[in-house]
């Protein structure tokens, strides 16, 4: 029998192989600390950092001048953490609601890089021409060298939920009993908040600025359906995103002009439509059914005794 | 402190003072203490003053009505929310030295109940709260889990998500959590919050388990009808201490006028239910 990657190795390309590796490492890492921070409420803080990597993309090419992943990415993720710690500035000193602040930023910034690319373009600033690709992915323009890099920082993300899961845990479940235990409750926030936006920032060639938050908080909503427990939770989670992936890779690499984004968005939804109906016990036909088979009355007490 | 003293003539200043059985020791600092406690959220405090000490292990109430601040203070005593000003001090040491020793029950709705953990996860997580970082639950620490389950009577439920337990139920597994701590202060918040009857009996007979090992229990509380029988001594809190001290003295048609003040329309029903449950306990 012909090892596995022998067999993709005669179907695929090595390039497009090594892209969908990577794309595929970095839609289980968001599916992973996706799970955390869905737990944690924090997925419209994600959609922020997500929106707010444009300006910080943006900057970074102009800056520098070169027009290197890495490089862009780390303007990304500068620019996404300017955008949190704004977020954490207006939720201290003003009364802003957190859902409106989190609004204002992210509209903001968004708007920001839009300007901010476009004036580029316009321009003529060199290669500013690709940037816009970072709006709604573009997966298939990535090289290998750019796919190993995404593979790696995802693997060490992974690594680090796997390592710090009991902190995380404590804190995503009850922040006040980890803080009352002497754990820095605040602290673990904040680096579960930058393990988002590390995968916010790495997703931006899957998915796009505008999509990759559906990267972070569909498959962990997929994941639930299926699983009371967390650890199944986390790994149903980096399933479904390393799927949608290597899907939504498969899919735009087979037809060039159409971005990866949409495409990864659209699986990942589909796998959630699919669960929301047939999950055992959360899915809409099992209650259903658990309605009827208990009539309306006892409808309440199901949560009683039903094990 | 003069504050206080100038807006509660009358009143006693330094109280509490447990049931006369153990007197304070010479020399050994007391259990609990607080002093002249300030909590402001933002600009508006929410509490003013507190003097308060505990010296003997005990079920001791903090009572008074919704916005009382009760809440407040335990939090602020875990040093959950920043004080103003004041102290808050444990055997006579700062809270940073004495944590290990604390367990702490918060408010049943400040979790997700949808959250994908078991009974057993959250125990655990009361045992493995003690273990320093990135170590994980050995079987140790199971073994504590488990106990800590039988003690509050929910080891059948601990593969149970924790979503689908009752009310009581809920706050039992907290109780647990709280337990695996093996702390020797125990802070809970509303440990009766949605609760029925027969739990409250069943989680009281619990925190009165824990006093008789020699644990000091603190509850906020907000049923007088329950305290009176319940608790060996209360502070009634309205956003200042009005009254501290053994809860047959303290639970007067006075001191409660005082601190329900403007919920003048339960307070008599209030009392006579008061007057009932001390004479049945």
């Amino acid at each position: 029998m012909m090892p596995l990657p022998g067999v993709l190795g005669a179907l695929l390309p090595y390039n497009t192989l090594v892209v969908a590796c990577g794309v595929a490492a970095v839609g289980c890492a968001a599916g992973v600390v996706g799970t955390l921070g869905v737990l944690r409420r924090r997925a419209l803080v994600a959609d922020a950092a997500a929106h707010a990597t444009l300006v910080g993309v943006a900057l970074a090419l102009l800056v520098t001048g070169q027009r290197s992943l890495a490089v862009l990415l780390a303007g990304g993720l500068g620019s996404a953490i300017l955008a949190l710690g704004l977020l954490v500035l207006i939720r201290a000193v003003t009364r802003t609601r957190d859902d409106a602040a989190t609004a204002i930023v992210l509209s903001v910034s968004f708007g920001l890089g839009i300007v901010l690319i476009s004036g580029m373009v316009a321009r003529g600033v060199p290669g500013s021409g690709g940037l816009e690709r970072f709006l709604l992915g573009h997966a298939a323009a990535l090289t290998a060298a750019d796919a190993m890099l995404l593979g790696t920082v995802s693997v060490l993300v992974i690594l680090a939920v796997a390592i710090g899961l009991k902190e995380a845990t404590m804190v995503a479940f009850d922040p006040a009993f980890a803080a009352a235990a002497g754990w820095p409750a605040a602290m673990i926030d904040l680096v579960l908040v930058a393990l988002v936006a590390v995968m916010v920032v790495v997703g931006l060639p899957a998915a796009g600025a505008v999509l990759v938050t559906a990267l972070v908080v569909i498959p962990p909503v997929v994941a639930r359906q299926w699983t009371d427990r967390l650890v199944p939770m986390l790994v149903l989670a980096g399933g479904v995103g390393l799927a949608s992936g290597v899907i939504g890779v498969a899919v735009s690499s087979a037809s060039p002009r159409l971005p990866t984004g949409p495409v990864v968005v659209l699986v990942a939804a589909g796998c959630f439509a699919v669960s929301l109906v047939v999950a055992p016990r959360r899915g809409l036909l099992a209650r259903w059914r658990a309605g009827h088979r208990r009539g309306r009355t006892d409808y309440l007490l199901m949560t009683e005794d039903h094990r | 402190m003069n504050k206080q003293a100038e807006s509660q003539p009358g009143h006693p200043q330094q109280p509490t003072h447990l049931p006369a059985t153990s007197p304070l020791q010479a020399g050994q600092p007391p259990l609990l203490e607080w002093h002249d406690v300030t909590v402001a959220y933002g600009r508006r405090p929410v509490l003013w003053h507190i003097d308060l000490t505990i010296t003997t292990p005990c079920l001791y109430g903090i009572i008074g009505p919704n916005g009382a601040g009760k809440s407040t203070l335990l939090k602020a005593t875990l040093g959950l929310v920043p004080t103003a000003g004041g102290r808050v001090q444990f055997w006579g040491q700062p809270l940073a030295a004495v944590r290990p020793r604390l367990g702490y029950v918060p408010q049943r709705e400040t979790v997700d109940w949808d959250f994908p953990v078991n009974v057993m996860d959250v125990v655990l997580m009361g045992a493995t709260s003690r273990l320093g970082w990135f170590r994980r639950a050995g079987r140790r620490e199971r073994e504590l889990a488990r106990a800590c389950l039988d003690r509050v009577g929910l080891a059948d439920l601990a593969g149970r998500q924790i979503g689908r337990l009752s009310g009581g139920q809920q706050q039992r597994v907290f109780l647990a959590r709280a337990l695996a701590r093996e702390a020797d202060i125990y802070l809970l918040d509303e440990p009766m919050a949605g609760v029925d009857a027969s739990s409250q009996e069943e989680i009281f007979a619990i925190l009165a388990g824990l006093r008789d090992a020699g644990k000091l229990v603190v509850a906020v509380h907000h049923d007088l009808r329950t305290a009176a029988r319940w608790f060996d001594a209360v502070a009634l809190i309205d956003m200042r201490l009005v009254a501290a001290g053994p809860t047959a003295t303290v639970l007067t048609s006075s001191n409660l006028q005082q601190t329900y003040a403007g919920r003048l329309g339960i307070l008599d029903e209030l009392s006579d239910a008061v007057a009932r449950g001390d004479r049945t306990s």
